[in-house]
């Protein structure tokens, strides 16, 4: 028996670089053909067409749902025709911001943003196949073979101990085995409905503790609907997420959203893809890749990616996993050592706003939120006890920090913290000295004013 | 779709529109209402403007040639990718010629032309060559009386019906 070719086999298709032909018929058996801006794999049995426009196409799928797909690969220009059957259209959700993200690069691709919104994606059962016979040209994918490269992310993501050494790898490996040069980790902060940027690699500035709203932007829409989000031209509506950002700020999308420290990326990415870390149907983060040119990051690069964040997912909810365990674990949570620090010079003014917990160095910005109000108590700590070394448990306990009850991401806020003192401060760090324990390392002497 | 509509004219701008080596795709549809479709690699009108032939790769088109053999519908898209102006053309009379010896002769226009059109979008003209070549003894002609078109360019006005004998907006 001939088995029918398989959908992932001509994913290129899909691409929408190649607008495919749609044929339906209609109640009076007349015959309908048009272009479509848009074909998207949805899985191994489905594809969705962009449905833009309300018309005979729509009319005829309504009363007759079997059609007829010519898609080009746009490699090769091997030709698929494809019969499919209507199954429904979606108007929200992932598949559709999938689809309108997609098309927005486009459309922009095109300069023919205004025309081309999306109304719906219209999901369709493919029941054949058929490789129409003519000329095709060899295959230029000659890139890296996905695999291998993932299999050594895989390796490098083995060893990690801490959620500091896991997101430095994961970026790292994708430079290394990827190629990839521009990508960033946000965890998200559910509750507040935004995401912090936690690293990043190949910006000018790391923009550690940059924040981005829920819905904005392919990295704000990814964490939104918990679903990838690839465009592979430079989409005008996605385009510049640093503007975005400001626009967020400026139009109150997110009241309590980071304002101080610039969003990094890109200023006109040509192919961006973001990928939600998730566990157990939890969102913990977005990974976030970009390229100055188009059509870098394909279906298979999307597999890789959401592959490896599942590995991700897995990994973060180990490690909070170990932090709760600490956390419940009776023993002593703090020996009261006192600082070992020698604080010398003019003294560190450390001013505090308890509206939003942003804190201040000597009248420079450093943070806000939670990661702020835990800098504030830290310092306050050291100055009353005279102690420098802590434990998460304390901080967990301590009622006046603003963690959220479930999954408060402390090891996250730390980490923001300890990255954003070691980019803006040369007299404060953090270190770790144990399991679930870290030290504040002061230099100067303090002099701490709240509002 | 009525029979009794009367082929019509069709308007000179158009015409040129047609011939003027632009993407082109062709269905048509069984008795039992199933389509197919194929994309056409040249178009030429007849000199009273009332007649449409598309010019299609015949081991490509083979399911879309059936039906048109048996029944006569058809439908064709005209899409000038650079304008994204698109027109739709339908008849019911449609049927399945040899390719003439201009026919085949004018594919090189047809490829070089269409392969100019696309090399804003990076297309490389090998690729036009490779999905709009032909063999010679494989082109077929179908040709038609338009009875009804339809403008397709993206748009709030796309699907609605254009007056035959009017040229594209």
């Amino acid at each position: 028996m001939m088995q029918m070719i398989s959908l992932e086999s001509i994913r290129n298709c899909l691409e929408g670089l190649v607008p495919s032909g749609v044929a339906t018929c209609g109640a009076d058996g007349m015959p309908n053909v048009t272009l479509v801006s848009q074909t998207m794999y949805v899985d191994s049995h489905h594809i969705a067409l962009s449905f833009q426009f309300f018309n005979k196409t729509r009319e005829n799928i309504l009363v007759n749902p079997i059609a007829s797909v010519l898609m080009m690969d746009p490699d090769t220009a091997a030709r698929y025709r494809l019969m499919v059957h209507y199954l429904r259209t979606e108007t929200s959700g992932p598949l559709f911001e999938r689809m309108r993200a997609k098309l927005a690069g486009i459309a922009t691709h095109e300069g023919v943003e205004d025309v081309f919104k999306l109304k719906g994606a219209d999901v369709y059962r493919v029941l054949n196949i058929e490789h129409v016979p003519g000329r095709e040209l060899p295959s230029t994918q000659y890139g890296a073979p996905i695999l291998p490269s993932m299999r050594r992310c895989i390796d490098s993501l083995g060893q990690y101990g801490s959620l500091d050494a896991l997101v430095d790898k994961l970026l790292d490996s994708l430079d290394r085995y990827f190629d990839i040069r521009h990508s960033m980790f946000l965890m998200a902060d559910v509750p507040e409905n935004k995401l912090y940027t936690l690293c990043s690699r190949g910006y000018p500035t790391s923009g550690i503790g940059a924040e981005i709203p829920f819905g904005v932007g392919v990295i704000g829409v990814a964490a939104r609907e918990c679903v990838p989000i690839r465009i592979l031209f430079a989409a005008s509506e996605y385009q510049y997420t640093r503007a975005m950002h400001s626009e967020a700020i400026k139009q109150g999308l997110s009241s309590g959203l980071e304002a101080e420290i610039p969003f990094p990326g890109l200023t006109s990415p040509g192919s961006q893809m973001a990928v939600p870390i998730m566990s157990n149907g939890r969102l913990l983060a977005v990974l976030y890749v970009e390229s100055p040119l188009p059509n870098q990051f394909g279906y298979d690069m999307e597999d890789a990616l959401v592959a490896l964040c599942a590995k991700m997912g897995e990994s973060i909810q180990l490690l909070q996993l170990q932090a709760q365990q600490g956390y419940s674990t009776k023993t002593n949570p703090t020996a009261a050592q006192p600082c070992s620090n020698r604080a010398e010079g003019p003294s560190l003014k450390v001013k505090y706003f308890s509206r939003d917990h942003s804190l201040f160095l000597d009248e420079e910005y450093l943070i806000k939120g939670v990661a702020g109000a835990i800098l504030w108590y830290l310092l306050n700590t050291i100055q009353k006890e005279g102690r420098c070394e802590f434990s998460n448990r304390e901080l967990r306990l301590e009622g006046q920090l603003p963690l959220p009850d479930i999954a408060d991401n402390l090891d996250a806020r730390l980490l923001l913290l300890s990255r954003r003192l070691q980019e803006r401060s040369d007299c404060l760090a953090i270190e770790k000295s144990g399991r679930g324990r870290f030290k504040l390392l002061l230099q100067r002497p303090l002099e701490l004013v709240k509002d | 779709m009525s029979q009794n509509n009367a082929a019509q004219i069709l308007d000179p701008q158009m015409v040129e529109l047609l011939t003027s080596h632009i993407s082109i795709h062709v269905a048509s549809s069984t008795d039992q209402n199933q389509v197919s479709l194929v994309r056409g690699v040249g178009c030429r009108v007849n000199a009273r403007h009332d007649r449409i032939t598309i010019l299609v790769p015949r081991s490509q088109a083979e399911p879309v040639l059936r039906s048109i053999a048996k029944n006569g519908r058809i439908a064709a898209v005209f899409n000038q990718p650079e304008t994204y102006r698109t027109v739709q053309f339908k008849g019911v009379d449609a049927q399945v010629e040899n390719a003439t010896a201009e026919d085949i002769a004018a594919l090189p226009a047809y490829l070089r032309s269409f392969s100019e059109r696309l090399l804003k979008y990076g297309v490389k003209e090998i690729y036009v060559h490779t999905l709009c070549g032909c063999e010679a003894d494989d082109m077929a002609a179908i040709s038609f009386s338009p009875l009804a078109a339809y403008l397709q360019t993206p748009g709030a006005e796309a699907g609605c019906k254009l007056p035959l004998g009017r040229p594209l907006p």
